[in-house]
């Protein structure tokens, strides 16, 4: 009888009810097997889950928030009238949109090789495309009422709408740095479509994501203007 | 608020409040278990957090909707490491130890407790899931299998070998704190 087949007995799972029963026999009629077995019980339940590692506080608030938001853009959707419904479709949608293409289709007519040489076009299509997110993003906080209203929160809603389409862009073209500040900005957005704050706390938000909208900017075109030719990403196919 | 819900048809936003408020460590603690990574293991409970609610109108009210965030975590995390480190699920044929300890896994092994973590990071990151799965999550082999893309053979050799270098680990530390 090998620690093996106690491991699976241990766990009740991976042995035939013959296999079971052979495994009890020993057990009950030989002390060694019986000895070895209590001393990989005590063992075995000794490896009990006992830390488990705060989590932070904001990091709980963002997991209350993103339900929050989710929720938010359900209603959204229900309380939108049919015409609305493209009323936040602009190019930055259909950038977001075509890059998502081009990266599925390129994805899909390549061979075999696990590294994709992905020409320059795809990724300073997405890239673009982020820029004018960001860009649109930027003028529609600048017009933005401070006070709270429901256009503001729309707004808003309509903007957190296109950062997830970009995030899960970002994400389907394994630009997970970008994914990661995309879905930075959900929270302080989602912050901003509350109603119950005030116009200070509302500014404040606004200069936070302007600010980090500029640093994103900035970023962004140094990096296009530093791409050339092809650009080698890590995608597999 | 839990408990309610089997008199519920739908989870409310207020029943995934009290969920994150009550049991959201605990999925965290299972996701950095599976990813060793900080970052992955938010991503992961904020994936399960959308998904399950974009799907709640198929949660089984018979149920906790704890328990199920909690296997929805476990997939999400799941998922996210077989996107960054697929080879995290090719089974070894040979007992090689990991010992690749990085900062990130260090930290990672600091932030999931003392004995077990450390231990922990000497496995690798197959036998790592598989035992996870098995011990901590009660997975049945044929899930562990099925989730990772394997036999149920391998991944019994998997919790083998973990338990086995375990063991060993956890002896050492026992020794060393006597």
């Amino acid at each position: 009888m090998n620690d093996d087949t106690l491991i699976l007995y241990y766990y009740n799972d991976g042995l035939s009810e013959d296999e079971r029963r052979h495994v009890e026999a020993a057990i009950h009629s030989d002390a060694a097997v019986a000895a070895r077995y209590d001393g990989l019980c005590r063992q075995l339940n000794g490896l009990a889950d006992v830390d488990t590692p705060p989590v932070p506080a904001h990091t709980v608030q963002r997991w209350h928030d993103a339900i929050d938001r989710e929720a938010r853009l359900e209603r959204g959707h229900v309380q939108q009238p049919r015409q609305r419904a493209f009323s936040g479709f602009s190019f930055a949608w259909g950038a977001a949109i075509a890059a998502v293409l081009v990266i599925g289709i390129s994805l899909t007519m390549t061979g075999p090789d696990p590294v994709v040489e992905m020409p320059a076009t795809t990724t300073s299509a997405f890239t673009r495309g982020v820029q004018v997110h960001f860009r649109d993003t930027y003028g529609q906080l600048a017009s933005m009422p401070i006070e709270a209203s429901a256009d503001r929160t729309q707004l808003v809603l309509q903007i957190i709408e296109q950062n997830r389409l970009f995030e899960r862009a970002a994400e389907q073209s394994d630009s997970d740095d970008l994914a990661r500040v995309l879905r930075a900005f959900e929270p302080i957005l989602v912050r901003l479509a509350a109603e119950d704050i005030t116009p200070q706390e509302a500014a404040a938000l606004r200069a936070q994501l302007t600010f980090e909208l500029n640093v994103m900017l900035t970023k962004l075109s140094r990096d296009s203007s530093n791409e050339t030719g092809t650009a080698t990403t890590g995608i597999k196919t | 608020m839990v408990a309610n819900l089997q008199t519920r048809e739908v989870p409310s936003q207020a029943d995934f409040h009290a969920a994150i408020s009550d049991r959201s460590d605990r999925w965290f603690a299972a996701c950095l278990k599976i990813t060793r990574n900080r970052d992955m293991a938010e991503d992961a409970v904020q994936d399960a957090l959308l998904k399950a609610w974009n799907k709640r109108h198929q949660f089984d009210n018979t149920a906790r909707l704890d328990t199920w965030i909690h296997r929805i975590a476990i997939n999400a995390a799941l998922q996210l490491l077989r996107k960054n480190r697929p080879a995290a699920f090719e089974p070894l044929e040979t007992d090689i130890e990991d010992d690749g300890e990085t900062p990130e896994s260090v930290r990672a092994g600091q932030e999931l407790g003392k004995t077990l973590s450390a231990a922990m990071t000497h496995l690798s990151e197959f036998e790592r899931i598989c035992f996870v799965l098995k011990h901590l999550e009660q997975w049945r082999l044929k899930e562990i299998a099925a989730e990772v893309g394997s036999d149920v053979g391998a991944v019994k050799q998997g919790i083998f070998r973990a338990v086995r270098k375990l063991r060993v680990r956890m002896g050492h530390l026992q020794g060393e704190l006597k």
